[in-house]
């Protein structure tokens, strides 16, 4: 017992002072070394070889000439041990030569795991780019046409903007431009991982391209099929100095695929019409109003939660009025009182709503919706003078100066009507929209 | 290429967390600790057609791994490297100067290292492997490719001679030693 007791203890004494847990930074280098070994465990030579080998030493007549050929295996092992240029870091170098190399380029983006906010991104050499976003806007640009046309799905508009104007689209083609311009080495290998059945290798740059200009790029992730050696998926962080962290993630990279040319045609299709370039043709407001001001001031923020109760509604903007007026009755009998002045909120003329804002937690019955708006990063607007005056203008105003800030819309639009009804000069339109960093 | 695939995911990635632990639990140095565990893999490499027959291969593995450390901490050990340059290996344990509470756990942590280091290779193996990867002895004696009252043996020894060198780490050990004497 007394043994017992005392090889318990000198156990326990040699594992207290033993058993501790790998630190992170020493596991990520002993994977390293993992990942590199089961990459020359695949490439291992053929079992026959060797088989064949140990069959010679047991023959005392072919020793000598058994043990040169043990030699010659020998070498050649150490060569697959000690390569100067691993199979890993191969399966880089092809990923990064193929999208260097690729005529054309597609791929999506998502931007902060959001499944809303997606971009899908078309390239064609020489210069044709696609940019969709999920939120019907699109953009088509030609390089050497030097002009660009965008869509406005939801509305049926098109807007075309010259080259100079085009560059607005710098940010996003950065990620092209950084797809296209992989060095042939990584900054770090990440390790492995299976996903959809495929074994993927991840490698880390931690800075961007010196021919791209992706401002606060922390890390560019890379993952890429072993056994094709394409790029299946890339993980990006973003962080700009005094600004919260944006995550994006590039999915369904194609290089080298065949691309419909039409994507690119910067005809407006049928039934679209045009809207009115901003700053090009200022619309006509009352006295004081923002228009006469001067161009549309966007300011990017975090702005408050929000909780309101509306009205699903389709079709005819014009019937806004009457939506409001609905609510409004209806909160009277429940004994809610807006918390703020009334809003609309529009993906589409088949789906848009209005109402007002309500306190949380207030309970509300069909046909109304009680909608909750987290705080989130957005862009907004003021313009004063007529409610719903120049809508299509400074909307398209709008959407122009968020791309150019470097953001993209994420959301659907809102309008907030302040002022008074029977009093123009008192109204005021607040224009909002959820919008994510666009590199 | 698919069939060494499937050995890699047999033989190796299952215990790939036990390997670096019991690389790093020797080793507790980045560098001594990487070097260790690419010994390791070397060695695993050079015996990959063994350990694919072997009975209990992620056994073997572990041992292999808990070699290639303790190979480089008796280095360390002989060297006097470990901790304290002046360690002579008569000086691991002083149990008349110091107790389990008066010093510190870096050095608590330096004299048991050394004491280890300074154990019979086989008897350091088995208790390594025995009291810091809790392998039953049955899965030892198959890694050490002896019998399993031979690993018995080592642990025993083992423990006897640590009890002595660590004796004032363990206040209760030193006690019964004591009355032992």
């Amino acid at each position: 017992m007394r043994d017992k007791n005392a090889n318990d203890a000198i156990d326990e004494l040699i594992r207290g002072r033993i058993q501790v847990e790998v630190p992170a930074d020493v596991e990520d280098r002993l994977r390293h070394r993992l990942m590199e070994f089961r990459a020359r465990v695949e490439q291992r030579p053929s079992g026959r070889l060797r088989v064949l080998g140990y069959s010679l030493l047991h023959r005392p007549v072919v020793r000598v000439m058994a043990m040169s050929a043990a030699l010659a295996l020998a070498a050649s092992v150490a060569l697959v041990l000690i390569p100067t240029q691993t199979r890993v870091s191969r399966v880089f170098a092809a990923a990064a030569e193929r999208l260097r190399s690729s005529q054309s380029l597609e791929y999506t983006i998502v931007l902060n795991a959001e499944p809303y906010v997606a971009v899908d991104f078309a390239y064609l050499a020489p210069g044709y780019r696609r940019i969709s976003c999920s939120w019907g806007i699109e953009v088509r640009s030609d390089a050497s046409a030097g002009k660009q046309l965008v869509l406005m799905h939801a509305t049926r508009k098109y807007l075309v903007e010259s080259r100079k104007q085009a560059e607005s689209l710098a940010n996003t083609e950065d990620i092209a431009e950084q797809l296209r311009s992989l060095p042939s080495v990584a900054d770090e290998v990440l390790g492995e991982q299976w996903a959809g059945g495929k074994r993927l290798i991840g490698y880390r740059l931690r800075k961007a391209q010196p021919n791209t200009g992706i401002p606060g790029l922390t890390a560019f992730d890379i993952w890429i099929d072993a056994g094709t050696r394409e790029a299946q998926r890339v993980d990006i962080a973003i962080q700009e100095e005094g600004k919260p962290v944006h995550q994006m993630q590039i999915r369904n990279i194609r290089a080298g695929a065949e691309i419909d040319r039409s994507l690119f045609d910067l005809t407006p299709p049928a039934g679209y019409t045009a809207i009115m370039a901003p700053g090009a043709k200022p619309p006509a407001g009352p006295p004081g109003s923002s228009q006469n001001q001067g161009a549309l001031h966007v300011t990017i923020g975090y702005a408050a939660a929000l909780a309101a109760v509306v009205m699903p509604m389709k079709g005819s903007y014009l019937q806004t009025s009457a939506a409001l007026h609905t609510v409004e009755a209806y909160l009277k009998t429940q004994g809610i009182a807006p918390v703020g002045p009334p809003l609309g909120r529009y993906w589409s003329e088949q789906r848009w709503e209005a109402g007002y804002p309500v306190p949380p937690g207030a309970h509300v019955e069909a046909p109304f919706d009680l909608i909750s708006l987290p705080a989130e990063l957005t862009a907004s607007a003021v313009v004063k003078g007529l409610w719903g005056k120049d809508s299509d203008g400074r909307w398209g105003s709008f959407f122009k100066s968020v791309i150019e800030q470097g953001y993209l819309p994420a959301g659907p639009a809102m309008e907030i009507w302040s002022g008074e009804d029977s009093k123009e000069w008192t109204q005021s339109t607040e224009m909002r929209m959820p919008v994510a960093k666009a590199n | 290429m698919e069939d060494r695939q499937r050995e890699y995911e047999r033989l190796i990635a299952p215990i790939e967390d036990r390997m670096m632990r019991a690389v790093w639990r020797v080793s507790r140095n980045p560098a001594d600790t990487e070097d260790a565990f690419q010994e390791a893999l070397l060695t695993i490499w050079k015996r990959w057609d063994r350990i694919r027959a072997h009975p209990n291969p992620h056994a073997l593995i572990v041992h292999i791994c808990i070699n290639a450390a303790y190979d480089g901490l008796r280095r360390k050990t002989r060297q006097g490297k470990l901790l304290d340059e002046s360690a002579a290996p008569e000086d691991i344990p002083d149990p008349s100067a110091s107790s389990a509470g008066a010093i510190s756990a870096a050095e608590q942590d330096a004299q048991v290292f050394r004491a280890i280091g300074h154990l019979p290779k086989n008897q350091a193996r088995a208790i390594l492997m025995h009291a810091v990867e809790e392998m039953p002895y049955s899965d030892i004696a198959a890694a050490m490719d002896c019998r399993e009252a031979t690993v018995r043996k080592h642990v025993a020894r083992a423990r006897a001679r640590l009890r002595t060198l660590l004796a004032h780490l363990v206040p209760a050990v030193h006690k019964e030693e004591g009355s032992h004497a």
